[in-house]
């Protein structure tokens, strides 16, 4: 079934939050600090301009909330929504200024002076003195594992940061109500995350928000910038409403990035070739304060370093390490590719090492048996890895070959991910002959409504056509991959409740566990000797997000992961020089992958239902994501002859193989 | 990301054009370069001189054997020129469709990024550059045009108006290693007949077969081995 979305979308006839314009409304510009880190010795406000410091803020006025979960330890270190004392990365806004039209309050900005002291930057995860959050898990008998191995495979991975560069960048307008309150429009993943977020940062309850389409997240719209709390100050100040949207400088600057991972990591493998044992240090470059979901991603990452395989044992920590870095916090993935770039890593290390088959490595440590509980904690619900890799490995064509001015090589990226979890809403009414589905969580580009209704169709015996879908709040948001499996799950039942009650509606809360979607990408690359030149020649996306509810858009969902995780594999790389100044500031020292790089992609499904929803869904947002960082880097190690990071451009490769 | 205050006229006429432009003017054509610039408020001219009222000279035209360049010509107009080759290749290079249907010729040639494909493509092609003023006319080699980085011959008070480029040479090649289809080179050379000009190895496009003058050796070995 095709997707209804896409010709509003396609006729320009949607409504992003810069589309929405209020009467007498404002608009703000931010003073950012130019450097790392930096004493603010004192600012200067010009005459005549409303510029808002935080020594202009309240008591009640928190900065973002953080949000602890078991066995995470987080310092007191909240994204303040202005600095006060201290800067701690270029692009942290220091001053709100505001004017009838952006441009002036740009110009405004500009004669805001700020008394900088600059103090020495933090850039190395692995030497920073201070920490934001820590993590530790650990489960089985480690030490044991470790004793009785026959072989010990050691190897570090360094994962570089990415800026998540959705088409439409963040963006809030702030409007005072009649009756005191404050509504805020938000370019954000969901309505009720957004408002409880505000309120929090704000210190206030009578925050409403509304968020209008949005033009992408890929993870990086789940917590709210620093600056709708400040731009929402800025209208109650001035009882007008005032916009903001964040440019692209401000993007790569100040939203926060993805990835950013070191990690040291030690498998032990006994003479058969079993995997005892695994255990890592994980240095997360976190940056400079707490996002709500900072630590997300290294959690994730250390909580799934088992991967797709029965290892009985297992130690990792996480050290969330405070540098003068633009936060961290989730990238389409969040912790799961950099888990898959790890382990799969470890498993063809452990193949060269060992001279053993890493194919064979795979197979006899595959876990066999669902549920599969973790060392770790993870309940794995379903799935079946083997018949994954085999179908990729009969999709990719394996080859390889050394010899010659091409290196050819192969590369394997299994992967199993969490998603879904927690709770959603829904509610079904029928009107006028007409099916109205109403759900929780919102659409940043991924067809909810298209899904929905045919969730609702399927269960209702009626055309598609004649069911309508709204968002109206109410539910977590969209994010993990988990719209399909809560939000369609709770769409499935309350159409099922109508049915079995027979009354004009019915509204369900669907809860239930994660659930743990998997897959096998495969790669098959080319480097050219003499320049070190990269050719994917072709990738195999197999995947398994339990049943499919809709091929054409869950294909969609492959395709547009594959390009993602693509781009981190060739060219993304957000750096910042020895100094802590960050070198990716526009589209012109970032690259993204245009359509000219994207190799053939082979996709198919397997499908293990998942027990734990009626649909048997479980999540396809990330897959590609995952698997094809994997994948495409150990086929470039397969290739070369040894391990190396990402992204593979020539030169590194080159440097590699010479 | 929005341009500081200047004040911007638009002038009918070549020559009100170039009574306009001084110290403190910037002459907008296709702008894919400028108003980038404007935005991060790396540049802040008082004035922009917006060239694109003038008529007749957004011509890419065969005279007498030679291709004229109109300095208000797109780029997209060398996307089909059969008589010249190497431009056609190299434009294929420059940007996407959709800055090609803005950005100029002379304007990128004007702007002598380093790693731009077009300066480099015409240093080899040994295009002449026609260049005007208030009080005259000069014209100017490939070889003297390019002076450094974003820098060329033009003083504040000229303009480049038309590139004319001799017969192109039987024999040429384009090749450049970029991250991504239509972004700057990392490095590249244009080479027409016996001439070779490398770019993105430097300050500007320099003339040279003698790839030991490229210092970054992975460079040199792309050189090498896409000029073999």
């Amino acid at each position: 079934m095709p997707r209804r979305e896409d010709e509003r979308v396609l006729r320009g006839q949607a409504q992003y939050l810069d589309d929405v314009h209020l009467d007498g409304m404002l608009h703000v510009a931010f003073v950012r600090s130019p450097f790392p880190r930096a004493r603010i010795g004192g600012i200067a406000k010009p005459d005549g301009v409303f510029v808002l410091t935080a020594a202009d803020l309240g008591p009640e006025v928190r900065g973002l909330p953080t949000q602890t979960l078991p066995g995470i330890e987080l310092a007191d270190a909240a994204h303040p929504v202005l600095a006060r004392d201290e800067a701690r990365y270029v692009g942290q806004a220091v001053a709100a200024v505001v004017a009838v039209s952006r441009a002036e309050a740009e110009d405004a900005a500009e004669l805001v002076e700020v008394d900088w002291e600059p103090l020495d930057a933090v850039v190395d995860p692995r030497a920073a003195p201070e920490w934001l959050y820590r993590y530790s898990g650990s489960g089985g008998d480690v030490e044991g594992g470790f004793a009785r191995a026959e072989h010990t495979i050691r190897q570090s991975f360094s994962i570089p940061r990415i800026v998540t560069s959705p088409i439409e960048t963040h963006g809030a307008i702030a409007a005072p109500r009649p009756d005191g309150g404050l509504t805020v429009w938000a370019s954000a993943q969901g309505r009720d995350r957004t408002r409880d977020q505000l309120r929090h940062a704000l210190g206030r309850d009578d925050v409403e928000v509304v968020v209008p389409d949005v033009g992408g997240a890929f993870g990086s719209k789940g917590a709210i910038a620093p600056e709708y709390a400040a731009t929402a100050l800025c209208a109650a100040a001035l009882g007008r409403p005032v916009k903001w949207t964040e440019d692209r400088l401000e993007n790569f600057l100040a939203a926060y990035q993805g990835r950013g991972l070191e990690a040291d990591v030690e498998l032990a493998v006994d003479g058969e070739g079993r995997f005892l044992a695994i255990r890592a240090r994980l240095y997360a470059d976190a940056g400079a304060y707490l996002y709500p979901t900072t630590p997300t991603p290294g959690q994730t990452t250390a909580n799934l370093l088992c991967g797709c395989y029965a290892i009985p044992a297992c130690a990792v920590e996480v050290y969330g390490a405070r540098t003068t870095k633009v936060p961290v916090g989730p990238s389409r993935g969040a912790g799961r590719p950099e888990a898959a770039l790890l382990v799969e890593g470890m498993v063809e290390e452990a193949g060269r090492q060992l001279g053993r088959d890493p194919v064979e490595l795979r197979r006899r440590n595959f876990v066999r048996e669902f549920p599969h509980r973790t060392p770790l904690g993870y309940v794995y619900d379903s799935g079946d890895f083997e018949r994954c890799l085999d179908r990729a490995l009969e999709l990719v064509r394996p080859e390889r070959s050394r010899d010659g001015e091409r290196l050819v090589g192969t590369g394997i990226g299994c992967y199993v991910e969490r998603a879904g979890g927690m709770w959603e809403t829904a509610s079904v009414a029928r009107e006028d002959g007409r099916v109205v589905v109403t759900a929780g969580s919102s659409p940043h580009g991924q067809g909810h409504a298209t899904t929905f209704a045919q969730i609702a169709a399927d269960e209702l015996g009626v055309p598609a056509e004649q069911v309508e879908v709204r968002f109206e709040g109410g539910g977590i948001g969209t994010f993990a991959s988990r719209s399909v499996a809560m939000a369609g799950s709770a769409v499935a039942l309350a159409c099922r409740k109508l049915l079995a009650e027979g009354g004009d509606s019915a509204t369900v809360r669907f809860e239930s566990d994660m659930v743990f979607s998997s897959g096998c990408y495969a790669a098959v690359v080319e480097v050219e000797r003499a320049t070190g030149r990269l050719t994917i020649l072709r990738i195999a996306a197999v995947d398994d997000c339990g049943r499919v509810v809709n091929p054409l858009l869950a294909e969609g969902q492959v395709y547009g992961g594959t390009a993602y995780g693509l781009g981190e594999c060739l060219v993304e790389e957000a750096r910042t020089d020895e100094w802590g100044n960050p070198l990716a500031t526009s589209f012109a020292s970032y690259h993204l992958l245009t359509a000219a790089e994207i190799p053939p992609v082979e996709p198919a499904f397997v499908e293990t239902p998942s027990p734990l929803n009626p649909l048997g869904a479980k999540g396809i947002g990330e897959g590609g994501s995952i698997g094809v960082l994997p994948a495409i880097a150990n086929a470039v190690g397969d290739a070369c002859g040894r391990k190396i990071d990402p992204p593979f451009g020539a030169e590194k490769l080159w440097e590699a193989i010479r | 990301m929005k341009p500081a205050r200047f004040e911007y006229a638009a002038p009918e006429s070549l020559d009100e054009a170039l009574g306009l432009l001084d110290e403190g003017s910037k002459a907008l054509a296709g702008g894919q370069s400028l108003v980038p610039l404007l935005n991060f408020r790396l540049a802040r001219p008082e004035r922009l001189v917006d060239l694109n009222r003038i008529p007749g000279c957004d011509h890419v035209r065969e005279e007498g054997g030679s291709l004229r360049i109109g300095m208000l010509a797109r780029q997209v107009q060398l996307t089909e020129l059969e008589a010249w080759p190497l431009l056609r290749d190299a434009v294929d290079h420059v940007g996407h469709p959709q800055t090609r249907n803005r950005g100029t010729v002379c304007g990128s040639a004007a702007h002598a990024d380093p790693a731009a494909e077009l300066p480099a493509a015409l240093l080899a092609l040994a295009a002449r550059f026609h260049v005007r003023s208030a009080s005259g006319t000069r014209v100017v080699a490939a070889e003297d045009f390019f002076v450094g980085y974003l820098t060329t011959v033009l003083e504040p008070d000229e303009l480049l108006v038309e590139i004319e480029v001799p017969p192109h040479p039987p024999q040429w090649r384009f090749v450049e290693y970029a991250r991504t289809h239509g972004d700057w080179a990392m490095v590249g050379a244009a080479v027409a007949g016996d001439r070779t000009a490398l770019f993105a190895t430097g300050d500007r496009p320099r003339l040279t077969r003698d790839l030991a003058v490229v210092d970054d050796p992975w460079k040199r070995a792309f050189l090498e081995e896409a000029l073999a």
